[in-house]
């Protein structure tokens, strides 16, 4: 039989290389930067372009599409070629998915800072952009499963089934959470509102980590791992059993993102328990990885590759353990809201896929330049100082969480709250938030050291861009012959399509049963029947809260403990945010919450805070927003928006879009009016006028019926 | 602990189907799992370690 060549396109994959190290160097930075605004307000700049509530989402972006994604395409281009024995179904579908991706990045990096934002959490990207991603994520599955169609090897291995699992969820998961209604070039409403978009947004949010963070990594750890060790996966069963019940529960988790929410009770209740169900997959997955270095120990000790992925696994156990813990209710209720998050979000991040990403770097760039590392000693102080600073981001933002978490439930013994200023449990951490800027820096430096070596060996050497290698053709290998071969696993590991349908219908069952009662039954959302659509004026003020990011520091959802209502009022309810599109309930408190805000303090206060923080919460780590100020609200949006937020079945009465600026002035010149007699100087037609407005109605309208409201449960 | 898992206010409907479509998988997922062929299982865990050789017939 006559073997066939070819060559496996090793360019692409040194370009995604070079990518994740160009985005993770710039993602980090900006990561560093944003940590330390919130111990130094200075570092905000003072420009609208760089505060915290802007480019928090730059950061959060940029490491997980920008320096993840790409390394996902680079392990992924990398290890799908040499598993299918074939070439990358096309070099331009390649190129185009390389160039496509870096675009999307770039178109990021300038409209978040710009304030161009949807809100949603690690979808912050606005409708054009969401467009321009399903298209090149459509053009990477094209690319991916073309490759498999003219594979010269004959069953798919596992790490592949992690692939497809990826592609196939990633599409669901981004084309569901991107309904959006367009108002003009970079602004749109979400379909969905209040409690039903944040569970559309959660079940997204949890699954971003699950299917972009977590199933692609494995896949590559279950590749990568094995090749570095020199030996086989220690149990090829325990894989499959990995993949299966990871992508299976996965999927029904998001809720526990909710936890105390008005959300319906049920359903947070099913999120928690399978939240704990996912210890199973997980360490399970952890434990394959870890003993698939049993007897090779010794190798560990010299290999930095290997020493990169043993720490990777252990966060991932880490992680993994953290998770389903944060997810009951009891431990929720404290860390929820907290820095407790932020550390464990960043174990993951840092440890997992950051650490695994190096491994592979490491691994993968010499192999490809047909060379050696340019030096093994930094690659050494690069595990070193990275592991250091892990540890010196995670243990302060432990203790930050717990802290804090503790401070907001504490009471007097004569049953006031013990610290009724928040801002006393903000300052309170600060020396924890410096020290976790410094464990950012010592890994951020660690990444750099990273490039400098890997640069030094690329310059050093020539790539290897088409790499020859030879197979037989399957045609010749499939001899369907023996009873065995017609197990349906087995027919499956040779039907990639079937294989990706059956993914699908698994990660769909649960994100249905999850999210349809929320849709369908009313009971699950009880409508109050005093709260009414926004005015026009504060409709505008809530996109300029929507613009600034502050629901990046401030939440607007009062959960039902007596430390939260004594601290900010009566609880949310799920009917109060029936025309929030979209709901901005948030998921960090770095600042108080903001759902009884309204009526709380008065006009001159909203103003004198925006304008100087400072002036009203002495030590407040705020920034200033004097912009808002200066800057004249675009009034000529209002009837496009009305009109939008009536196709979503808001009800303002008809034809209101054009009568809605002669409200919005009445109301504008009110405030400004109320702000006058307190000495405030300001035209009614400033920003600030109606973010104020906007501020002033949160949370009011159940005050008018408080005793008829229906609980959440 | 467990109240939040009992106390469901209407809710066991769908925690029980729920909970019975993922036994139901699993029992699936581990009565495959338990059918595997051995040679099958040894040659795929192989492949990432043989990738730079030309494949070969698995032997059924």
């Amino acid at each position: 039989m006559q073997l066939e060549k070819f060559t496996y396109d090793n360019k692409i994959v040194r370009n995604f290389g070079i990518a994740t190290l160009v985005w993770g160097i710039i993602g980090m930075t900006v990561g560093l930067l944003v940590a330390m605004q919130l111990f130094q307000p200075a570092m905000n700049m003072g420009s609208q372009y760089t505060t915290f509530g802007r480019i928090r989402p730059l950061h959060t972006n940029a490491v997980i599409f920008a320096f993840v994604g790409n390394a996902i395409f680079m392990g992924v281009y990398y290890s799908l070629q040499r598993l299918l024995k074939a070439r990358m179904f096309s070099d331009v579908l390649s190129k185009i998915h390389f160039w496509g991706w870096q675009l999307i990045i770039l178109s990021a990096v300038i409209t978040l800072p710009l304030g161009f934002t949807t809100s949603h959490e690690y979808a912050e990207l606005e409708w054009p952009i969401d467009i321009a991603i399903t298209i090149i994520w459509v053009v990477f599955g094209i690319n991916m499963f073309g490759t498999i169609f003219k594979r010269r090897e004959r069953h798919l291995y596992v790490a592949i089934w992690f692939y497809i699992a990826t592609f196939v969820t990633i599409a669901v998961l981004h084309i569901v959470n991107s309904f959006e209604l367009p108002i003009s070039f970079m602004k749109s409403y979400y379909v969905y509102a209040g409690v039903q978009d944040a569970l559309v947004q959660w079940w997204y949010g949890h699954n971003a980590v699950a299917f972009f963070l977590t199933t692609p990594y494995l896949g590559m750890m279950y590749y990568f791992l094995p090749k570095m060790a020199g030996r086989p996966v220690y149990s090829y069963k325990l894989s499959i059993l990995h993949f299966w019940s990871l992508i299976f529960i996965y999927i029904w988790a998001g809720p526990h993102h909710l936890l105390y929410t008005s959300l319906p009770g049920w359903a947070q209740s099913l999120g928690v328990a399978f939240s704990i169900m996912l210890i199973a997959p997980s360490w399970g997955g952890m434990i394959n990885g870890l003993l698939t270095l049993r007897g090779a120990w010794d190798k560990v000790r010299e290999d930095v590759t290997l020493k990169f992925m043993v720490v990777a696994l252990t966060a991932y156990g880490m992680a993994t353990f953290e998770g389903p813990l944060l997810s009951l209710k009891q431990i929720n209720g404290v860390a929820h809201f907290t820095d407790w998050i932020v550390a464990h979000v960043h174990v993951g991040a840092l440890g997992w896929n950051g650490f695994l990403t190096f491994g592979v770097l490491y691994w993968l760039i010499p192999r490809i330049y047909r060379t050696e590392l340019y030096s093994k000693k930094l690659a050494g102080f690069h595990f070193w100082i990275g592991t250091l600073g892990i540890l010196f981001y995670a243990v302060p933002m432990y203790w930050a969480g717990f802290t804090q978490g503790l401070m907001w439930k504490e009471f007097t013994p004569e049953g006031l709250l013990k610290y009724p200023n928040f801002l006393a449990t903000t300052l309170q951490i600060i020396p924890m938030h410096v020290l976790r800027s410094i464990g950012g820096a010592l890994y951020l430096i660690g990444v750099i050291a990273m490039t400098y070596n890997l640069a030094k060996t690329m310059l050093g050497a020539k790539l290897l861009a088409n790499e020859p290698a030879e197979a037989m053709p399957l045609s010749k290998i499939i001899t369907e012959t023996s009873s065995a071969d017609k197990a349906w696993h087995r027919v499956l590991e040779r039907k990639p399509m079937k294989f990706m349908v059956l993914s699908l219908i698994i990660i769909l069952i649960g994100g249905m049963v999850e999210m349809m009662p929320t849709f369908t039954i009313q009971s699950n959302i009880p409508t109050i029947a005093s709260v009414k659509p926004y005015s026009a004026l504060e409709l505008q003020g809530r996109d300029l809260y929507i613009r600034e990011g502050c629901v990046n520091c401030h939440s607007q959802t009062v959960r039902p403990f007596r430390s939260e209502t004594e601290r900010y009022g009566e609880y949310s309810k799920a009917g109060e945010f029936v025309y929030d599109h979209p709901f901005l309930w948030g998921s960090k408190r770095t600042g108080p919450d903001l759902h009884r805000i309204g009526g709380k303090y008065s006009d001159a206060w909203h103003y004198n805070h925006l304008v100087d923080p400072t002036s009203m919460s002495p030590g407040s780590i705020m920034p200033p927003y004097p912009w808002l100020m200066e800057q004249k609200l675009d009034i000529t949006t209002t009837a496009s928006k009305i009109r939008a937020m009536q196709t979503l079945g808001v009800p303002y009465p008809d034809g209101y879009d054009k009568r809605a600026n002669d409200d919005l002035k009445v109301q504008a010149e009110k405030t400004a009016f109320d702000l006058k007699q307190n000495n405030i100087q300001v035209k009614s037609d400033r920003e600030i006028v109606a973010i104020i407005a906007y501020l002033q109605r949160l949370g009011t309208d159940i005050k008018a019926n408080k005793e008829s409201i229906p609980s959440n449960q | 602990m467990f109240n939040q898992i009992k106390d469901l206010a209407g809710g066991e409907l769908y925690l029980i189907t729920s909970l019975l479509i993922f036994m139901v998988f699993f029992v699936i997922v581990g009565v495959y799992l338990l059918k595997l062929d051995k040679k099958h299982i040894e040659v795929m865990s192989q492949l990432p370690i043989q990738d730079n050789q030309p494949n070969v017939h698995e032997e059924d």
